[in-house]
């Protein structure tokens, strides 16, 4: 997997306790394997996928709703690695193998609220 | 706020009388283009040579053969259709001795000639179409510069390219970011300044310090770049500590709109783009808590730039620490004077409209828009007055929506009514706040912060407006309203017209006196680019307007509104000229 957003330990735990720690240094080793830990849907929605797909995927904005999406594993996970050319970009390099099949099951389980 | 160099001599009280009135026998240059000559592009009112109109910013045409009295005779002249328009036509054609430039997607450009539409040369970048299928504001292209023989373009792919104006060929091309490795590049138009291209990158919700930059007009050396993250290490911009903890490096900023410039005071004015996160968890204590706590310099805020070494001279945060992405990246400058003092009227997202002194220090603020609940209000010298910080959780009807009060594309001013047209959007949002793990590797592509939806305004239907004001006071005269907001720039002509494209794709003539409706023409698809009004080399006066569907803001008009927006086509943009028959 392409390190592409590194979960720093410590900034996750300050985070937590309200008081961030001194932001890491960002890499200059990009292209690296990753070993970080993947990050949760929900958090992958806050920060990139709900500017299209509003309220955490549960209502149509500039994308569709994806609650009660009838579109398969298989066509979801294509239109995230790919995208589409002035709808969607493409997120193939930017999540990992696990963070899109994450974003799937995340997906899946969007309820109304 | 901190404003340097008050003492500065301003032009105030210094009486300048401005010629409005337009001579039926309109200068012709046929020549080069240059800083001279956009110097003084009252001289050339059949030009359009830089994206504002002029350094003056308004975005008025003193044109004068199309008006209110024989606007029923306007036609199609000719059309013309860009390849590839993704996401449609979102830039602002120029044009110089009856020759007629604009720019579209993936970095195409053309030369027409004005009066046929006749194509005279095509320039197409090459670009890394990988990098560009993973860009979420991409591949639109909103604007060129003319200047030295030379269109000049910035690129998806971070270059500053030079297109040679009469062959279509490259003369050279300087790379400026490694969006290879940011993400970013540049959309938005250069300007040329002297001897200088300036060009701002792309920002906003990207870890990068969102530069802009000068660059040699002539040779593409880079000249200088300036931080809007925190100013430039090493010197008095230095205000990485305006961001805690080293959020900086967290990033957004940018400059994503040319700006504008002030002859009078030789300074380069530019909005920048808002912080990133978007939306921070801090709650009141923004100056200590959250992801970026500070002010987080110089980011939603007017820079003053000197054009050749790129040093800040002068600065206004907008909104210190924008908690909203209510950001400053509206290119629009307005020069004016008015009883002997100049002004700056700049408006930002979050529907409010700043009047500046020429050092930008503020000398009153007046509101577009009337639902705007993010603060209470702001004071004529530019306090904020009861902020409306987030806190983590659900938040409702925060106002105005994300897309903003203001949007990116320009207003109007007319020089022979005094009046300031402007379009004003009414909508709103529900979000729920989230402290998201921060953001440092470029390819994560956005940092929102939140999750949210669009949400009808307290007192009301979502829909526009388009209003005729003051633009010191913003005392208004008369108002328009649209049933989706316009996403277009206006344009005022000579002919007491205000040109107003909007998002349905009909082109409205209104008069610009009483903004009664005279003419309107359906082009088929919405209009989210650029108008202006040129002369063709058959002495003709044309206006010639973008069309084409699929900004950030009207890529939400499909689900909010239905028809017309659900069948707009992602992929066509022409430009549509007119004339009288």
């Amino acid at each position: 997997m392409i390190a592409l957003q590194r979960v720093i330990p410590g900034t996750l735990l300050a985070v937590r306790m309200q008081v961030p720690a001194t932001v890491a240094q960002p890499s200059d080793k990009q292209g690296e394997t990753s070993t970080a830990k993947p990050r949760d849907p929900a958090q992958i929605f806050a920060t990139t996928c709900g500017w299209c797909h509003h309220k955490g995927g549960r209502e149509a904005g500039k994308g569709p709703q994806l609650m009660g999406t009838s579109a398969s594993d298989g066509e979801i996970i294509y239109r995230i690695k790919m995208g589409k050319a002035g709808y969607m970009p493409a997120f193939g390099t930017a999540f990992s193998e696990e963070e899109i099949t994450a974003l799937v099951s995340y997906i899946r389980t969007l309820k109304p609220r | 706020m901190t404003h340097w160099q008050k003492g500065l001599t301003s032009a105030a009280g210094v009486l300048i009388v401005v010629a409005f009135a337009v001579s039926t026998a309109h200068s012709w240059a046929d020549g080069e283009v240059t800083y001279e000559r956009i110097k003084n592009a009252d001289k050339y009112p059949g030009d359009w040579m830089t994206y504002h109109g002029s350094y003056k910013g308004w975005h008025y045409s003193p044109l004068d053969q199309i008006s209110s009295k024989n606007i029923d005779k306007l036609k199609i002249a000719w059309t013309h259709s860009m390849p590839r328009a993704i996401r449609g036509l979102q830039s602002m054609p120029l044009a110089a001795d009856g020759v007629l430039y604009y720019s579209g997607p993936y970095n195409q450009v053309f030369a027409l000639d004005g009066a046929s539409g006749e194509v005279i040369w095509y320039y197409k970048q090459k670009l890394n179409e990988d990098l560009v299928s993973k860009q979420t504001h991409s591949p639109y292209n909103r604007g060129i510069a003319l200047g030295y023989g030379n269109v000049y373009m910035g690129t998806l792919d971070g270059k500053l390219v030079a297109i040679d104006m009469k062959t279509g060929k490259l003369n050279w091309e300087t790379k400026l970011i490694d969006s290879d490795k940011l993400t970013v590049g540049f959309t938005g138009a250069p300007l040329l300044v002297k001897d200088k291209i300036i060009i701002g990158s792309q920002g906003g919700e990207w870890p990068y310090r969102g530069p802009i930059f000068g660059v040699d007009a002539k040779t593409g050396k880079e000249a200088w770049k300036f931080y809007t993250v925190g100013g430039n290490e090493g010197t008095k911009s230095d205000a990485r500590k305006t961001w805690g903890n080293d959020s900086w490096r967290t990033g957004g900023g940018g400059g994503w709109m040319a700006g504008g410039y002030d002859p009078d005071t030789n300074l380069v004015w530019w909005g920048t783009a808002n912080p990133a996160p978007l939306y921070d968890y801090s709650g009141a204590d923004y100056k200590n808590a959250g992801a970026r706590p500070g002010d987080n310099l110089y980011t939603t805020s007017v820079i003053g730039l000197d054009p050749e070494t790129g040093e800040l001279k002068a600065y206004h945060q907008e909104l210190p620490h924008d908690a909203w992405d209510f950001d400053s990246a509206v290119g629009e400058f307005l020069m004016l004077e008015k009883a002997g003092r100049k002004y700056i009227v700049h408006p930002n997202k979050g529907g409010f409209v700043f009047v500046y002194d020429r050092m930008g220090k503020p000398q009153n603020v007046w509101r577009l828009v009337k639902n705007i609940n993010f603060v209470q209000d702001i004071k004529p010298d530019g306090t904020l007055v009861g902020r409306r910080d987030l806190t983590e959780g659900d938040h409702k009807g925060l106002c105005p929506f994300i897309a903003g009060g203001i949007s990116w594309n320009s207003g109007s001013y007319d020089p022979r009514t005094g009046l300031y047209y402007k379009v004003g959007n009414e909508w709103c949002m529900d979000l729920t706040v989230k402290k998201t793990t921060p953001i440092l590797e470029p390819m994560a592509q956005l940092n929102i912060g939140a999750d949210f939806s669009m949400v009808p305004p307290p007192d009301g239907k979502i829909r526009g407006h388009v209003s005729a004001r003051d633009p010191l006071t913003g005392a208004k005269k008369w108002e328009v309203e649209f049933p989706e907001p316009p996403l277009a720039s206006l344009l005022s002509t000579g002919g007491n017209l205000l040109f107003v494209p909007d998002p349905r794709g009909w082109l409205r003539a209104l008069d610009a006196t009483s903004g009664k409706e005279l003419w309107k023409h359906n082009n088929g698809q919405g209009h989210n680019g650029g108008i202006m009004s040129y002369l063709g080399k058959d002495k003709k006066q044309y206006v010639a307007v973008e069309t084409g569907w699929g900004g950030l803001a009207g890529d939400d008009y499909a689900s909010l509104f239905g028809k017309p927006y659900n069948s707009f086509p992602k992929d066509a943009g022409t430009l549509v000229v007119f004339t009288l028959q």
